[in-house]
């Protein structure tokens, strides 16, 4: 047929941008991802300029020029073989600072939308990511439709648009087992309840381990998986490579298998939840940027945003990596830190590898996306706590030697694009959740670490139900903030990444 | 036969099982091209036929199997005698694809977030469907060699791009003594002026330049900037106290029904295929767009012992199932073609510069985003300086004098 492509690479047509554009996609990173133009081969070389040209022409808003931004350019500026990267060196006694682009503006003023907010709300949740998305849905599922859900980026913009979309039941504690299952449920479920594609793949999750320490993690882990119907099974290097028969196993003593983990698409999790509460009445305010509170009496009564002052009963702060910045508006301490975590992801290759496969000694992961590349990332122990989300050269090497070490076939690979997100990194590696002390109703739900991702919709269906009926929750009591007052750790240890 | 004038010695490459005769050293691509094949690959959702745009390296057109390594730009690699050359993405053949089915099927475009979704069943069978369906290429099937160790390298002052800009600032640094050090990703120096079709252009000069080294990315890591160079199968880590970059721009893909068909070309991509590479890839060619580039190359393709048509046109549509047969041109004009020859300015290659902590902005009257920077070509960050097509569309010699203007700057600010 006589298609008009707008981006050849990822067969994005004409007709589809403006498609975007009818259904409030106006900024080309709302639009990259609804469309998926700039992700291909080229990475935005042949396609960006039309695309900014059509939404100049489109745009029901007509943008100024100040408001059509291109989307930010990452490393490798073209396909790169991992064998390269794989060949310089990194000092792993040094902590990782810097990274490109300079400057990273997740929600630039020239974004804002020019109206007021609505001046009074029951509930106001803070940040639009997949946590304050899904909570203002399941709040509607409750009958709680008069909530405001405010965004300081485009939806997508924070690490709920940032990870690789992995989701297993393999955890290191009943609770967050039982979370992860009854998440995968929803997930699996979730094209059905809210009519759009999420690309649920159950390939299953093979950890590798290393040293006895590891394995003995992971037979530790397996015990409790099964006593919590998850089918982990304790395997040999040899059937491993069964699963996956590329991998060398190189250093691998054992292996964790549960067939029942999976792989999703993250980013349609966010429209999906968006679009169904928006429809049942919730509004969901991007670009917009809480700037501080008013308090009276041991309560939060407004919210301030840069578009105005929202009245309201109730505040819930599930801002992730930004949760601190904005619990110190209100003189609350958090003790989350933000990590940066980088990631990367290849060509798109013909389907190969079935699960995501993790080295749990060293944090490697990788699977291979419904589009065939390989995304994968390695956390950095040496990583500080800073709001950074530049890319560094030193991620792709350390990355690129862990994965050929396993998967020697890669090495004439190439990456497309590496990007980072925060992890949201407690004291204990447990969530937040609940109330918080002496300013009673300011609710928390930050505090993920790197899997709040995979938790969002079993916690928030808790949280809403918790909300509005009042009936107590376990969940809200033991991982309360006071728990750290307390000195009431609630340690997890199966953290990747 | 494309071309221009016969080849005394060859070698012999494969594609998919065919014998074909090239000329050792030249892009792949061009070698196909030389060989009357238009059809390079398949895309990835509509199997729509694809044939070299931009050869460039800068969109996927052209991407085959070589020698076992998936998804290569043929464009930028050279022939070698006995080189194995695969169409990827398509059943059974490139040449003739079933999968193009779903170009008819979804005649407009795919809605790939709702089609199917939550209907039982059918979205598990459509899963399995879209993940068979997914990728490009197939992964090596042979575990890579190790590459030799990176290469660290410091310099004083670094010039990325060997076209108009480049080489004008690297002869000016040169004269006011100035060390420096010039990348080019090409084979050869030039850029436009040894590789475009422009009214008025000067002639091309040479210049010391390091040649076939490729920038990869622009790094911070530690706050200290470096380039990453792929240099004769080599990584090289160059870190600089400052940095001028040259590198012009990617060719942008006008809008038009069948934009994408083979046969459908960058205008500089048609004037590099006949001026370095003695290839004329069609007999008929409508060489539409910005007059001036459309003159000039009309005057190429003529040259060349080919027809130009349709100078200067703007293009309604193009027409054809496998690769162009035909342009309909403004008002309302139908003419038979071969190629479809697209002339006007590429979009600014901003990439490296924003990373480098440049101001990037959309110019309402180029319509391209453009890289911001003063009349040396200083930018937000004063490390960084551009010149040339990077930041808008302009003449070589424009590219020129910017390039000239930011060695002054520079070389004053060395003494």
């Amino acid at each position: 047929m006589s298609k008009s492509l707008l981006c050849p690479c990822e067969d994005v047509t004409s007709s589809e941008v403006e498609h975007a554009i009818s259904k409030g996609f106006c900024d080309i990173e709302s639009v990259k991802r609804f469309t998926g133009f700039g992700t291909g081969m080229c990475q935005g070389k042949q396609c960006l300029n039309a695309v900014a040209r059509l939404l100049e022409e489109k745009s029901p808003k007509k943008p100024t020029p100040a408001q059509l931004m291109p989307f930010t350019p990452r490393p490798p500026l073209f396909p790169t073989e991992y064998g390269y990267w794989a060949s310089a060196s990194f000092d792993p006694e040094r902590a990782p600072s810097g990274g490109v682009p300079a400057g990273i503006e997740l929600g630039p003023d020239s974004l804002r939308p020019a109206g007021p907010v609505k001046s009074k709300a029951k509930i106001v949740i803070i940040g639009g990511g997949i946590m304050g998305l899904a909570l203002a849905w399941n709040l509607t599922e409750q009958g709680e439709t008069d909530v405001v859900v405010i965004e300081k980026g485009y939806l997508c913009a924070g690490a709920s648009g940032r990870n690789g979309g992995g989701i297993r039941a393999q955890w290191g504690t009943p609770t967050l087992i039982s979370l992860a299952q009854r998440s995968i449920e929803l997930m699996k479920r979730f094209a059905r309840d809210m009519s759009i594609n999420v690309w649920f793949r159950q390939g299953g999750y093979l950890f590798l381990a290393k040293s006895d320490e590891v394995v003995k993690k992971i037979e530790r882990g397996a015990a409790l998986h099964n006593q919590h119907g998850v089918p982990t099974q304790i395997i040999t290097a040899d059937a491993a490579r069964e699963i996956v028969p590329q991998l060398t196993m190189k250093g691998v003593r054992a292996a964790a298998w549960n067939p029942k983990d999976a792989v999703i698409f993250p980013w349609p999790f966010m429209w999906g939840y968006a679009q169904q509460a928006q429809k049942r009445g919730v509004q969901v305010e991007t670009f917009t940027d809480v700037k501080g509170f008013e308090l009276s009496s041991g309560k939060i009564t407004k919210v301030i945003t840069d578009r105005g002052e929202i009245a309201c009963e109730t505040v819930v702060l599930a801002a992730g990596a930004w949760s601190p910045e904005i619990a110190k508006l209100a003189g609350v301490h958090l003790p989350n830190e933000p990590h940066r975590h980088e990631i990367c992801s290849s060509e798109p290759l013909k389907p190969f590898l079935g699960p995501l496969v993790s080295v749990l000694d060293s944090g490697l992961y990788f699977s291979q996306s419904m589009r065939g590349e390989i995304v994968g990332g390695m956390g950095d122990p040496r990583e500080g706590a800073a709001l950074n989300l530049g890319s560094t050269s030193r991620f792709l090497t350390r990355y690129s030697q862990a994965l050929t070490e396993q998967l020697p076939q890669t090495g004439r690979v190439k990456i497309l694009r590496q990007w980072s997100g925060p992890y949201d990194v407690t004291p204990d590696n447990s969530p937040i959740l609940g109330k918080t002390p002496k300013l009673e109703n300011l609710l928390q739900m930050s505090g993920f670490v790197g899997h709040g991702f995979m938790m969002a919709p079993a916690v928030a269906e808790r949280m809403a139900k918790w909300m509005a009926t009042g009936e107590s929750d376990e969940l809200f009591e033991r991982f309360t903030l006071s728990r750290f007052a307390e000195g009431r750790m609630e340690r997890e240890d199966m953290i990747i990444g | 036969m494309p071309r221009i004038s016969p080849v005394e010695t060859t070698v012999t490459i494969e594609l998919d099982g065919d014998q074909l005769q090239a000329r050792e050293g030249e892009p792949v691509a061009c070698a196909i091209l030389a060989n009357d094949q238009l059809i390079f690959s398949r895309s990835a959702k509509y199997h729509r036929p694809r044939g070299p745009f931009c050869m460039t390296g800068a969109c996927a057109h052209c991407l085959m199997r070589v020698d076992g390594i998936p998804n290569v730009a043929t464009c930028r690699v050279p022939v070698k005698a006995g080189m194995r050359l695969e169409r990827q993405n398509a059943l059974p053949d490139a040449r003739i694809d079933l999968l193009r089915a779903n170009d008819f099927v979804f005649r407009d475009w795919f809605n790939h977030h709702e089609f199917m979704a939550g209907w039982p069943i059918a979205e598990h069978v459509l899963l399995k469907i879209a993940r068979q369906l997914s990728g490009l290429g197939v992964l090596p099937e042979k575990a890579a060699e190790h590459r030799q160790p990176a290469i660290i390298e410091e310099h004083e002052l670094v010039v990325v791009g060997a076209g108009a800009a480049g080489l004008a600032a690297v002869r000016q640094l040169t004269t006011r003594g100035v060390p420096h050090v010039l990348f080019e990703r090409d084979p050869h120096v030039g850029g436009r002026l040894t590789s475009g079709a422009e009214k008025g252009q000067p002639a091309p000069w040479n210049a010391p330049a390091r040649v076939g080294a490729e920038v990869v990315g622009l790094f911070a890591d530690d706050g200290k900037p470096f380039l990453a160079v792929v240099e004769q199968e080599r990584l090289h880590l160059v870190f600089y106290q400052r940095l001028l970059l040259t590198v012009g721009g990617h060719a942008m893909l006008p809008t038009f029904p069948n934009n994408d068909l083979p046969g459908v070309m960058a205008g500089r991509a048609v004037s590099t295929l006949i001026r370095r590479h003695g290839v004329l890839p069609g007999k008929r060619v409508a060489c539409v767009g910005e007059l001036d580039e459309a003159r000039s190359l009309a005057e190429l393709v003529k040259g060349a012992g080919g027809e130009a048509i349709a100078i200067g046109a703007e293009v309604v549509r193009a027409h054809g199932l496998r690769s162009v047969n035909a342009v309909t041109v403004k008002p309302n004009e139908k003419l038979g073609c071969d190629i479809i020859a697209t002339c006007g300015p590429p979009s600014p290659a901003f990439e490296l510069a924003r990373c480098a902590g440049a101001e990037v902005v959309w110019n309402p009257s180029s319509r391209c985003f453009e890289v911001v920077a003063d009349n040396r070509g200083q930018t937000a960050n004063p490390a960084l300086f551009v010149a040339g097509e990077m930041r808008g569309p302009m003449s070589s010699s424009a590219a020129a004098e910017q390039g000239l203007a930011a060695a002054d700057a520079l070389a004053g600010a060395a003494r």
